[in-house]
């Protein structure tokens, strides 16, 4: 079981669609759980910690006052600064650099403007057909091939009218290369993984961490080393997106049929032959989950990487994000979508292309080289064709969306911002929200000492999880006070618990809906795969003109951006709690209400806690870029980092993100991975 | 299956030949020959072969004591060419651990194990290869069939696997898919075939190449009752028409009595008995065995050897003439039409006369006193 743990945060966030029911409907497997444990015997004990806490805390917070203690903090702002600064003189001295880094540079570079040109000197007609052709072929040809071929034409034709052809090219080249990369990356990682046990439960903990960290925080390391520009950009990209790709290469790996494994020895195949004959093409469904999985996170941080000069889609939104631009922001968003709709369609046809089903009629022998002749033929046609026509996306065939998209939100901004007579509108709430919410929080969490915080952590930690959990947790709180940024942390932390709060209240309410009226749910299930497949980004801009820039807006769009999630999880955990279970109780004369309360909450509680987890990691993920419209904490360190003066405090804020990251995933993690609670199969596949 | 019917007059053409590999059988040479072969799995299972306090023990008392479990426990026996040697057994009674320790697929804890007189047990990873890839094949209960490969390419993954080119390996491929009668469904998935047919290419793939040994481990146990008949009957014509020495294991008793020359039946890792179908059934070694057998329907299994009587007065002259190899069902058949007993023969000598009495007793288990077990040709019979 705990091998066959994929908790990827790629999934339920990113996939379009599919590839997060796949995730739910794996999770149905781990029935009763967590809070199933916490049940009974230890319920008494949860609530005597509860209590003590809640005395602990407040009387703490009178008799010591709050806030780290001074001593005990590290600095080491002035000398990330002093590297930073010898970084940047050295950048084109050192050897260091002109024999190994330089070298990445300058490939990383060289590889993305490659591709670039090679888009732009296919001209749009090449690369509208090339990929048509390309997804018919890879989708098996044939009947279901031309529907995922039909897919390509809309979503790449669609881009094309909305007059962003140019920037999703440059995109796509990023993306090429930054995919490609990846999943050779992750090949061979998970190939080791796959094959050694050693490096698996090596790179296990690794890959954990990877998964929690907000991808915000990844992109200092890189510009210190690298600068801004395409190769932070890329490389950032090839690590972020790399974790599905070695977790599902070994879980294939490691999940080949035993039998057939034995046959082939049987055979007497030898190490090597059983690898490329067996193992390889028996983990082909789970790689390409995985190719799939890396693709939308690679696509994601594309988009935040523009932040660091990656072009494109991504810095369409970054300026709209600036200029308070939605309808150029939320357009370059629909594009993203579709480009994200698009591969994700392409990549699940090819996986279970192989997959013949019983009775589907036997291709002929000579089919596969008709279908690659076919595929040959047109893309060639394709090529030609490119070059016949001018290569540039006629002008006339644009269609302006982001214009009446302006004029909308402008109306809503003027209709519901201020003034509105009785409710008061939102700029108010906002000030209200902030004044009688968030600044308690703040506060609160402020006045109490840090021990007593640390003490908190843990003990929620072990409460939900394990010892090593408690310990993690911890010590990752502790480890955010020595690096002298505590202060920041709670403001932080303030915005991620508050903000968790509403999409929890708004989660669990939309889900219980879902999973009772079969129509919500249909009506849903489109918005929230779009929802999901937008970058953050995105959220920022309308939120910021209706709620000021500021911590408010912040956590608006954390909210929304985490809420599709946990909506997900929530109503799948609902309608696979047991349906025999439910139906019995249906017999006895249960009501809705009933129904809801007795059986259904009570068997989805490990769905729950899993959609909690979810929600955490999403929602600290926006509050960190929440920094960048005046959200302050932690993230507006790391924008002032990435904007090149404070490398310093922003990396320092970067390492806090991840152990505020880290602590949160441990507070609502449902299990130890390794035994305990069956729950840990609620986390993924 | 077509071609049961197609062959059947192949099958009576080389029946003569079967029965007289059948004879040679008895004399011929060892293909595997196991001596004291071990198979315990645990901590520390290498000193539970030798010692002789723990090999007595009940396998929970050796699991309490020392936390291993001997799934094969001090195991000789002697498979013939030829022959079809069926190791019989309830699930858990370690017959899949034995047979896997064949072609070291499981490593035997302690032991002699050797295939035409060469040590097994000694071989190195290149010279195994070479053993599992030319001399012993297997068949497994659950297929092993590669999903991702057509029908074709899996009956020639053996030959692959060896180095064979493309084309001659269809080719072989080809003629054994023929031989299983898979004709047309060579360019199928696995996953679009059915249960038995998946087995017949798992037959076929075994006998692409030409193993001097097939191992079938328990092969048609998932399979639907109708067509696991089918495919015991492919085994038989196959052992017929070929020849090959089978290793078969069963956890179906009729399907072991159907199948074996010889029968051994395993319990908690150890043989309990060793013997023809006819043995084991007409003399259980101990009240396990008999337990086993009591439901089996007696005249399918002995023969008519085992009734005999000398002839009385003019009976050696008279009468329909029955085999003494015969099974008793046909006698009991011969006998109800004619009402009179019928004269047993074995090559051309006559060994006396089966009458109801006598037939009788063998179909009730009931050994008269004046029969012994196994008769032998008087000298007071006059040959016919």
């Amino acid at each position: 079981m705990t091998d066959t743990v994929v908790k990827d945060k790629g999934a339920v966030d990113k996939g379009a669609g599919n590839v997060a029911d796949k995730v739910a409907d794996a999770r149905s497997g781990g029935a009763a759980g967590l809070f199933g444990a916490l049940g009974g015997g230890r319920s008494s004990v949860t609530w005597l910690t509860l209590l003590g806490l809640a005395v602990v805390l407040p009387v703490s917070a009178l008799i010591w006052g709050g806030g780290w203690h001074d001593g005990w903090t590290v600095d080491l702002v002035a000398p990330l600064d002093s590297f930073a600064d010898w970084v940047i003189a050295n950048r084109d001295s050192h050897p260091l650099f002109l024999y190994f880094l330089l070298h990445i540079s300058n490939f990383a570079t060289d590889s993305v403007d490659a591709v670039s040109s090679l888009l732009t000197s296919l001209g749009w007609v090449g690369v509208l057909a090339l990929a048509t052709v390309g997804a018919w072929y890879a989708a098996g040809a044939g009947r279901r091939g031309l529907r995922v071929a039909g897919v390509t034409v809309g979503s790449l034709g669609a881009i094309g009218l909305m007059g962003l052809w140019d920037p999703a090219m440059e995109t796509l080249a990023l993306m090429i290369v930054a995919v490609a990369a990846s999943a050779l990356l992750g090949v061979v990682l998970g190939l080791a993984a796959g094959l050694s046990d050693r490096v698996q439960s090596a790179l296990r903990p690794v890959l954990d961490t990877m998964q929690v960290l907000p991808a915000f925080a990844y992109l200092l390391p890189f510009v210190l080393i690298f600068g801004t520009g395409t190769p932070s950009a890329l490389l950032t990209t090839v690590i972020y997106a790399a974790p599905p790709m070695v977790r599902l290469t070994s879980l294939g790996l490691r999940g080949a049929d035993p039998t057939v494994m034995e046959a082939v020895t049987s055979l007497g195949a030898s190490k090597f032959q059983r690898l490329r004959t067996a193992r390889l093409p028996l983990a082909r469904k789970e790689m390409l989950l995985g190719l799939n999985q890396t693709i939308m996170m690679a696509l994601s941080m594309v988009v935040i990487a523009s932040v660091v000069g990656a072009g494109g889609l991504g810095e369409n939104v970054f300026t709209a994000l600036s200029r308070k631009n939605f309808g150029m922001g939320l357009a370059a968003g629909v594009a993203i979508v579709l480009i994200a709709v698009w591969l994700d369609r392409v990549t699940a046809a090819a996986g279970v292309r192989s997959e013949a089903q019983p009775g589907r009629k036997a291709p002929a022998p000579g089919d596969g080289r008709k279908t690659a002749l076919i595929a040959g033929g047109g893309a060639v046609a394709a090529i030609v064709a490119g070059q016949l026509v001018q290569r540039e996306w006629p002008e006339a065939w644009t269609f302006d969306f982001a214009e009446p998209l302006n004029r909308f939100m402008d109306w809503v901004v003027g209709a519901f911002y201020t003034d509105v007579p009785v409710l008061g509108g939102t700029s108010e709430w906002a000030g209200n929200f902030t004044t009688w919410v968030l600044n308690p929080v703040r506060e609160g969490m402020l006045a109490v000492p840090w021990w007593a915080m640390v003490l908190l952590a843990a003990a929620a930690a072990l409460l939900v999880g394990t010892w090593r959990g408690a310990v993690t947790a911890a010590v990752s709180l502790g480890a955010v006070g020595v690096l002298g940024v505590w202060d920041k942390s709670m403001h932080t932390l303030s915005q991620v618990v508050v903000a968790l709060a509403i999409t929890l209240l708004l989660g669990f309410a939309i889900g219980i809906l879902a999973a009772r009226v079969p129509v919500v749910e249909r009506l849903l299930r489109p918005v929230l795969d779009t929802m999901q497949t937008m970058p953050q980004f995105i959220y920022l801009i309308p939120v910021v003109q209706l709620f000021n820039a500021g911590r408010a807006a912040a956590i608006a769009a954390a909210a929304i951006y985490a809420l599709p999630a946990v909506v997900r999880i929530t109503a799948q955990g609902l309608k696979t709690a047991s349906p025999a279970t439910l139906e019995a109780s249906r017999s006895l004369g249960a009501r809705s209400w009933q129904q809801i309360v007795q059986v259904q909450w009570p068997l989805a509680r490990p769905a729950l806690l899993v959609a909690v987890n979810q929600g955490v990691v999403l929602v600290l993920a926006v509050v960190v870029i929440g920094g960048l419209v005046g959200g302050g904490g932690l993230g507006f360190d790391v924008v002032e980092g990435l904007k090149g003066s404070e490398l310093g405090s922003g990396l320092i804020a970067g390492v806090a993100i991840v152990c505020l990251g880290l602590m949160l995933d441990k507070l609502t993690q449902p299990t130890s991975r390794a035994a305990a609670s069956p729950a840990s199969g609620a986390s993924g596949k | 299956m077509t071609q049961n019917s197609q062959t059947t007059a192949d099958a009576v053409s080389t029946l003569a030949k079967g029965e007289a590999a059948k004879g040679e059988a008895e004399s011929a040479p060892a293909v595997f020959s196991v001596r004291n072969l071990w198979k315990v799995f645990g901590p520390k299972a290498d000193r539970v072969p030798g010692d002789t306090s723990l090999g007595a023990l009940s396998p929970a008392e050796l699991r309490e004591r020392t936390g291993c479990t001997a799934a094969v426990r001090d195991v000789s026996f002697d498979v013939r060419k030829g022959e079809v040697f069926v190791v019989m057994g309830l699930s858990g009674s370690g017959k899949s651990t034995l047979v896997r320790c064949l072609t070291r697929l499981i490593e035997p804890t302690s032991g002699e194990l050797s295939i035409d007189g060469e040590d097994v047990l000694s071989m190195d990873a290149a010279r195994l290869r070479e053993l599992r890839r030319h001399r012993a094949s297997m068949v497994f209960q659950h297929f092993g069939l590669l999903p991702h490969r057509t029908v074709i390419d899996n009956v020639a993954y053996g030959l692959e696997i060896q180095g064979m080119g493309k084309a001659e390996r269809r080719a072989r491929a080809a003629e054994v898919i023929a031989k299983v009668g898979l004709e047309g469904l060579e360019q199928r998935r696995p996953g679009q075939l059915s249960g038995g047919q998946q087995q017949r290419v798992g037959l076929a793939r075994a006998l692409a190449v030409d193993p001097e040994v097939l191992l079938f481990d328990e092969p048609f146990s998932a399979l639907d009752p109708l067509i696991r008949r089918d495919m015991q009957e492919e085994v038989v014509r196959l052992h017929r028409e070929e020849g090959r020495t089978m290793v078969f294991i069963t956890h179906d008793l009729s399907e072991a009595l159907k199948l074996g020359d010889r029968i051994a039946l395993m319990r908690d890792g150890q043989i309990v008995q060793l013997g023809t179908p006819e043995e084991i059934v007409g003399s259980p070694a101990d009240d396990y065995v008999r337990d086993f057998v009591r439901d089996v329907p007696r005249e399918q299994v002995m023969k008519v050897r085992r009734a005999v009587r000398p002839a009385r007065g003019d009976e050696a002259d008279k009468g329909v003439e029955v085999s003494a190899d015969a099974k008793v069902c046909e006698a009991v058949e011969i006998v109800a039409r004619t009402g009179a007993p019928a004269r047993v023969v074995d090559n051309g000598r006559l060994l006396g006369v089966v009458d109801q009495t006598a037939l009788l007793a063998v179909v009730a288990g009931v050994d008269l006193p004046e029969f012994p077990d196994q008769p032998t040709p008087r000298e007071d019979v006059v040959p016919a």
